[in-house]
This record gives C-alpha cells, sequence and structure tokens, in this order.
C-alpha cells in the first residue's frame, strides 16, 4: 500500500511540474519557434503587407534576387547590406577582443583593490547608457567643430583638419565601430576578469618558482588557459555586432549616407516595414538566422570540445 | 605570491594605457553632462571649454517640452519605465516558475522541453521580427503595451538561469514544506522565490536594461507620439533639434538618470550581470 501511495504522489508531482513548465513553452512556441517557421515560410513568397490577394509562391526567388550579383553594384543591394556588416563585425569585434583582454590582465594584476573597483566600474559605465543616447553623443563630437577633430588633430599634429567623421564613406564606418567598441569594451573587460579569476593562483605561484618571467606567464599559461573565455567572449561580440542596429539608424536619420553602414537589421527594417516587402525581408532575415546559427554552433563546438582541467 | 613593488618601465606603459582608456570612456559622459548645461555657442567653440561659463536652463526646459510643447517626454518616459519594469517583472516570475519546475520535479519529457527551450536562444529576436510584425498586425496590437510587452514576456536565458541555481536548492526544505501540508505553489511563491534573490537581481536588471535600451521593436509597434518609448523620443529629438546640441545633451542626460541611478545602487549586480555569462560555458 506505502508503495501504491508514493507512486500517487509522484504523479502527482509530475502534473505540478509539466503545470510549471507550461506558459513558457506556449510562449516560446507562439514567439520564437513559430516566427522562425513563418520566417521561413514567408521568404518564399512575394508577400506585401498592402496586398489582400494571396501571394505569389516565388520558391527560392527571393533569395536569388538577394545574392544576384548583378545588382551588387546597387547601393542599397542585400549583397552590400552583408559587406557592410562584415566590415563593421570583424571592425569591432577584433579591437574588442584584444583590447579587452589586455586591459583585463592589467586590471587583474594590479595590487590596489580600490584602484581594480573604480577601474571596472569607470570602463563598464557607457553600458549602461541606451545605445541611441551613445549615438546622440558621439555625433556632436563627431561635428565638424566637435571634440573629434580636436583629439585627433592634437593627437596627429594636423591642425584646422576637417575629418569628416560622418560624410566620409570610410570615416562613417569607422565612426560606427568608434561608438560600438565604446559602449562594449567595458562590459568585455568584466567577462575576461572574471575569465581571469577562474585560474587558480597556484599555478602562478609554481610558474613564478621555476623562474617564468612574466611575458612567458602570459604567453605559456594565462592565455592557453583563457582560450574558453576567448572563444565565448569572441561569438558574443560577434553576435552582438551582427545584431547592431541603433547606431546605424541613428547615423542614417541625421543625414549620414545610409549605403556604407546598411547593415543587415537595418535593411530588414527598411524593406520590410518602411517598403512593406514582407517576403524579400523574411529571406533577408533567415540568411542573418543562419549566418548566427554557424556562429553559435561553432562556439558550442569549440567549448565542449576542449575543456580546460587544471 | 610576493609581488615586487618597483617602479619599472612596464608598470609605468600598464598605467599609460589604463589612463588613456579611462580617458576614452569617461569623456563622452563628462561631455554629455557639461554639455546639457552651456549655451549653444560655447559647445561649438575651439578648443571645447570643459566648464559651463553659466547653467543654462533653458536647455532642459526644451528638452522636456519637446519640439511642439507638448511635453510629451513625460508620457514617453512612463512608457518606457512601464514597459521595462513589466517586462522585468513577468521574464522574472515566469523564468523561475519554469526554472523551478524544470530543476525539482521528475516528468516525461522534461529534457526535451528543457533543450526545447535552450535552442530558442539561437533565434535572435532581429531575425523574428518580421513575423512577430506580422503576429501583431494580425492581433490587431500594434502600437498598444500589450504590443510593446507581448514579445520580451519571458527569457530562454532567464529560464537556463534558474534552473542552474535552483538546481542546487536543498530539496529536504521542499519535502519539509510538503510534510507541514503547503500546496505546491505556495511552495513556489514562499519557499523558492524569496531564496532566488541574487537571480532575480541580475535577471531583472538585465530585462529591464534590454526593454529600456530597444529601439527597434517600438519603431515596428508604436505609431503614435503617446505610445513611444524614450529611445524614440531621443532619435526624433536628436533630428528635429539638430542644431541644438545643448538641449539634445540635455533630453539624453534626462533619459539616463534612471539607469545611472539603478547602476549606482545596484553596481554590483550589473557588474555580476555581465559576468553569468560567463558561468554559460561550464
Amino acid at each position: 500500500m506505502g508503495m501504491k501511495k508514493y507512486r500517487g504522489i509522484e504523479k502527482k508531482q509530475a502534473r505540478w511540474g509539466f503545470f510549471f513548465v507550461v506558459p513558457s513553452l506556449l510562449f516560446f512556441s507562439l514567439f520564437s519557434f513559430y516566427p522562425i517557421i513563418n520566417a521561413f515560410y514567408t521568404s518564399l513568397f512575394d508577400k506585401r503587407a498592402l496586398s489582400k490577394a494571396p501571394p505569389d509562391f516565388l520558391g527560392l526567388g527571393n533569395y536569388i534576387r538577394l545574392f544576384d550579383p548583378s545588382r551588387a553594384a546597387s547601393e542599397l543591394s542585400f549583397l552590400n547590406s552583408l559587406r557592410a556588416t562584415l566590415v563593421f563585425t570583424v571592425g569591432t569585434f577584433i579591437p574588442l577582443l584584444i583590447l579587452s583582454l589586455l586591459l583585463a590582465v592589467f586590471i587583474s594584476n594590479l595590487s590596489s583593490r580600490k584602484a581594480k573597483k573604480f577601474l571596472q566600474i569607470a570602463y563598464y559605465t557607457p553600458a549602461i547608457l541606451s545605445s541611441v543616447v551613445a549615438a546622440t553623443i558621439w555625433m556632436i563630437i563627431f561635428d565638424p567643430r566637435g571634440l573629434g577633430n580636436q583629439w585627433v588633430n592634437t593627437l596627429m599634429n594636423t591642425p584646422g583638419v576637417d575629418h569628416r567623421w560622418l560624410v566620409d564613406p570610410v570615416m562613417e564606418q569607422v565612426s560606427t565601430m568608434v561608438i560600438y567598441f565604446w559602449k562594449y569594451i567595458g562590459y568585455f573587460i568584466i567577462l575576461f576578469i572574471t575569465g581571469l579569476a577562474s585560474i587558480p593562483s597556484t599555478i602562478y605561484e609554481a610558474a613564478t618558482i621555476d623562474g617564468a618571467t612574466k611575458n612567458q606567464v602570459f604567453w605559456r599559461i594565462t592565455l592557453p588557459l583563457l582560450k574558453p573565455t576567448v572563444v565565448l567572449v569572441s561569438v558574443m561580440a560577434m553576435l552582438q555586432c551582427l545584431k547592431t542596429f541603433s547606431t546605424q539608424y541613428m547615423l542614417y536619420t541625421n543625414g549620414a549616407p545610409r549605403a556604407p553602414i546598411n547593415v543587415i537589421t537595418f535593411n530588414i527594417y527598411v524593406t520590410g516595414i518602411q517598403q512593406q516587402y514582407l517576403g524579400r525581408a523574411s529571406a533577408m532575415s533567415v540568411v542573418l538566422f543562419l549566418l548566427m546559427l554557424v556562429l553559435t554552433l561553432l562556439q558550442f563546438k569549440t567549448t565542449n570540445s576542449e575543456q580546460v582541467e587544471y | 605570491m610576493q609581488i615586487s613593488k618597483k617602479i619599472n618601465v612596464t608598470n609605468i606603459v600598464i598605467w599609460i594605457v589604463l589612463a588613456v582608456m579611462l580617458l576614452f570612456t569617461m569623456t563622452p559622459i563628462i561631455f554629455m553632462i557639461s554639455a546639457s548645461m552651456m549655451e549653444r555657442n560655447q559647445i561649438m567653440r575651439m578648443p571645447f571649454s570643459w566648464i559651463p561659463e553659466s547653467f543654462n536652463r533653458e536647455n532642459f526646459i526644451k528638452a522636456v517640452a519637446g519640439n511642439d510643447q507638448s511635453y510629451i517626454f513625460v508620457r514617453n518616459l512612463s512608457n518606457s519605465l512601464f514597459v521595462s519594469s513589466t517586462v522585468a517583472i513577468t521574464t522574472v516570475l515566469i523564468a523561475s516558475l519554469t526554472g523551478y519546475g524544470l530543476a525539482k520535479f521528475r516528468f516525461r519529457g522534461r529534457n526535451t522541453i528543457f533543450i526545447m527551450i535552450m535552442a530558442t536562444m539561437m533565434i535572435p529576436f532581429e531575425a523574428i521580427m518580421i513575423p512577430l510584425y506580422m503576429v501583431v498586425m494580425m492581433l490587431r496590437i500594434q502600437n498598444t503595451y500589450t504590443g510593446l510587452i507581448l514579445p520580451f514576456l519571458v527569457s530562454a536565458f532567464g529560464v537556463f538561469q534558474m534552473r542552474q541555481y535552483l538546481t542546487t536548492f536543498p530539496t529536504e526544505f521542499l519535502d519539509a514544506a510538503r510534510v507541514d501540508g503547503m500546496g505546491e505553489f505556495g511552495i513556489y511563491w514562499r519557499i523558492v522565490l524569496p531564496n532566488c534573490m541574487p537571480v532575480i537581481a541580475t535577471l531583472s536588471i538585465l530585462s529591464f536594461r534590454s526593454q529600456w535600451d530597444n529601439l527597434l521593436w517600438p519603431l515596428l509597434v508604436s505609431q503614435t507620439k503617446e505610445m513611444k518609448t524614450i529611445p524614440q523620443y531621443i532619435s526624433t529629438f536628436a533630428l528635429e533639434r539638430n542644431t541644438d546640441e545643448g538641449a539634445m545633451m540635455a533630453a539624453a542626460l534626462l533619459a539616463s538618470i534612471p539607469m545611472f541611478i539603478l547602476f549606482m545602487s545596484l553596481t554590483k549586480y550589473f557588474i555580476g550581470g555581465a559576468a553569468i555569462y560567463e558561468s554559460r560555458k561550464g
């Protein structure tokens, strides 16, 4: 009889467990799984918002159009968006990765706890501002008479030169990278500091006793042990950069040329929402999704196959 | 480990790099605060003088009154506060409930459900915003708070964090409460939830911030200016006032004050919140 009663409790328990999970399950089905399936489906049609008639089936037509080389010359083509996104991602995540690692190592080696804490908080502060506020501040700094020109001209001893931060196609891309770098550097420094703190100090002690120099310690011990964090931070930084929208939107609406900074998300917004080509915008979304999926899977693969043991 | 305190070249280089970085991260923020008080002709003076000559109240009045004297700033700020807090609260409540269910109950399909929820972390919002926009149009909830909030009610990351945290929660406490005759929902509400405070703090800050910073979704959903959020207000204000830098910086500063207050009072959780991503790799 005891056994039977126990089974009854277990069954009841199972029901409660399921009941607790149902709200999330419903939510994710409706607002994650359904939309991504819908994006795949819609991308096969010539769907436009205003037309009441059922949309024409295009098959892979939308995708063929996106990757049509003859359209590449057109300024606002999807191929240009891919280019803009890749340039932005590479140009932002490499400096982010290298400098955040370097600064995290520097901060971790400081002996004063107060200095450590102060620097972490100070470097992190830009991250609490919203992207729109960040872009607004930097747009004024990048004004022809603004601080940007004053700083660069003082550093390079080129008085009176206007670097056309928001006008020149190349400089405009550099500007978006500077804004993004500024906002996220503190965040990635903290990730690295946490990673560094998880390396046991006995390893360093042993190395110092064996007579290793600081340089050797960094290249032979710290960096290899930090590899999982490096992979994690790189992928996170890349995913973050692929999703960039607000900075580019702000610069464009305030008069900067669109083509150099017409990143994928911005193109999806303009094509899908402003021009109401929902099918074409869905195809772009699917490409963005696949790009990010590949990166995430790559991250899982590398982090799972290279568990570090101390 | 004995650290020798001799001042050598390496140390000087390290301090210079740290100081340059400090200047780089802090000057734009100081510039915003300083310029928000300045007359226009002082902001655009070369070289820039950092101390305001006088406190120019006009900038803040313009920032709040808006370009059409409608004081819509107040409404837009409240919208952002409301949407961000609601999302923070629902995320914490639903994610903790689900995390508890996944961590402490055995039922058929539990692992499948967990893996499915984790899989949604690979679906970025930017890739599904067009279908979500179509859902919102279909449900006719564009330009409503429901429309602004609905796609962000729970986060998979939140569920994951809660589950990880609760897996180590002592089951004896739960069993003791059951013996005392407490109902399952009561156990969740009165024992589990109050014991998750550190995760609740970081999770609610993360959710609040992501909505506070959200520009893209409100651009899709909000149509009238009454329903716009603060990022949209700043973006419109900057566009229409683009020659009045002082007022732009005043608006930017006012819009950042709630975040500054949160950050200063809960620094530990902001920094810790950044670091919990680190624990994901394990």
